[in-house]
């Protein structure tokens, strides 16, 4: 709903005072899946550019530049994605989402699909690519120490129908590393978000 | 059962060919199906003889010509209804019909009609763009729709127009579907170019092999064949090369 891919049953979704669906014709919002979503007849930097050339604007390279940068594909700009690893595919598509300099980020599970490592690796990037650009974010995850590491509120969601079923600000400064997941606190918060779970779907905001 | 590599397959497609000719040559030499099945080296040395180049060569290029402009003509009529057809949805299931009915008539039964309608020299080059037309219709429309719900969703999101999505994203998606279509189309038009030419076109090899059957030239006749087949057959190798290009490229 928040992507204006979905109309909501009651009520109504707005941002700023816009509804998504304005805010997504400006080009003024960015998304990154679960899936990748590349064109596979695309060189990473292209892809990165798409959302320029959707919006009717000139490519700011410079830009694109740092973005690869950020995201560490700098000296992958010309592969193609398939030629990449999942990470790499997941990171190319998180610079996608942000070349607009968007008013709000949605990532739905972008990191689901990745392994441990890669995960933590990635989480840990997302936190600079938000110290240096502060975007709003809602980011959907079923990762409870996702949600606590990345965002500044938890919004529990109950699984079908989702309902919310709780609403935990997160008391983290920024910037994060990892030794915050070190943190008691954050041990103590986590076993409370889990079991408020209870086999529901999360989702956080940051 | 692992595939087998590309020399493994090359091998066994020259042990099939080799038998078949094989087994073409030992039925001619012993007249297993009568006179009417000569030898294959009778027919490669008729073909091959210099002084029927000339024939051979007026009736290749007449049927080339329909061929080409047959492609060419069905091929993007076919393409255009396609792109037509996504663009405006509601179009869809009166464009796939009428293919599909296009497509039902046997092109045996059309082509007296065509010759009436349009005259007997054009008439190769009309049927042949009606195979071409449906094989590139059905070709595009599959392509096109054949996007994942998360690309559309990113366009959507990115806010993006439709043309902007038919452009980026469908069309370059449709591309490797397109070009099977293509390569599939190049036999298709040889075939719709010689039903044209077998009632009485001017010349190519339709009428070649009907005036060989209805004089009773045995080699002639075979000759054709042989010629439209190895024709046909080098338009389709030719375009499987490109199939092979693209599909590398876009997906």
């Amino acid at each position: 709903m928040v992507a204006a891919l979905e109309d909501p049953t009651a009520g109504h979704v707005t941002i700023g005072d816009m509804p998504p669906s304005d805010l997504a014709r400006r080009h003024r919002l960015g998304v990154a899946f679960q899936d990748h979503a590349l064109l596979p007849w695309l060189t990473v930097r292209k892809n990165i550019e798409l959302p320029f050339r959707i919006a009717n604007r000139p490519v700011d390279d410079r830009y694109v530049d740092h973005l690869l940068d950020l995201v560490g594909l700098s000296d992958f700009d010309r592969a193609r994605p398939k030629q990449l690893s999942g990470g790499m595919r997941q990171r190319a598509s998180i610079a996608r989402a942000l070349v607009l300099q968007p008013d709000v980020l949605l990532l739905d599970e972008p990191f689901g699909a990745l392994d441990q490592v890669t995960r933590r690796h990635l989480n840990i990037e997302l936190q600079r690519i938000w110290s240096e650009s502060k975007i709003t974010t809602v980011l959907i995850t079923h990762s409870v120490d996702e949600a606590l590491f990345l965002s500044d509120r938890v919004v529990v969601l109950s699984g079908r129908p989702g309902r919310i079923v709780k609403v935990v600000p997160v008391p983290f400064g920024r910037p994060r590393t990892p030794t915050v997941m070190r943190d008691a606190v954050f041990h103590q918060l986590s076993d409370d978000l889990t079991e408020s779970l209870e086999g529901y779907v999360g989702t956080a905001e940051a | 059962m692992t595939k087998p590599s590309r020399l493994a397959s090359t091998v066994y497609g020259l042990v099939g060919l080799s038998l078949f000719i094989g087994i073409w040559q030992l039925v001619g030499a012993y007249e297993l199906a009568g006179l009417t099945w000569p030898r294959f080296t009778t027919v490669i040395s008729y073909l091959a003889e210099p002084s029927r180049w000339g024939l051979f060569s007026r009736a290749l290029q007449a049927t080339l010509w329909a061929m080409g402009v047959g492609y060419i003509v069905g091929g993007i009529a076919g393409f255009s209804l396609a792109v037509l057809s996504a663009v405006f949805q509601p179009l869809r299931p009166m464009t796939d019909t009428t293919s599909a009915v296009i497509h039902a008539i046997p092109a045996i039964a059309i082509a007296p009609l065509l010759i009436i309608l349009l005259g007997s020299s054009v008439a190769p080059a009309a049927l042949s763009a009606l195979n071409v037309f449906f094989i590139m219709y059905v070709s595009t429309v599959a392509g096109l729709s054949a996007t994942t719900p998360a690309h559309r969703d990113v366009f959507r999101v990115l806010g993006s127009s439709r043309f902007q999505q038919l452009c980026r994203l469908e069309l370059p998606n449709a591309l490797s579907s397109i070009v099977t279509g293509l390569r599939l189309a190049a036999p298709a038009s040889m075939i719709g170019a010689i039903i044209g030419e077998w009632f009485g076109a001017p010349r190519g090899v339709g009428l070649l092999i009907v005036s060989a059957m209805q004089n009773f030239q045995i080699p002639l006749l075979w000759s054709a064949i042989v010629l439209a087949t190895l024709t046909s057959a080098a338009a389709y190798g030719l375009f499987g090369l490109l199939e092979r290009v693209i599909h590398s490229r876009f997906s």
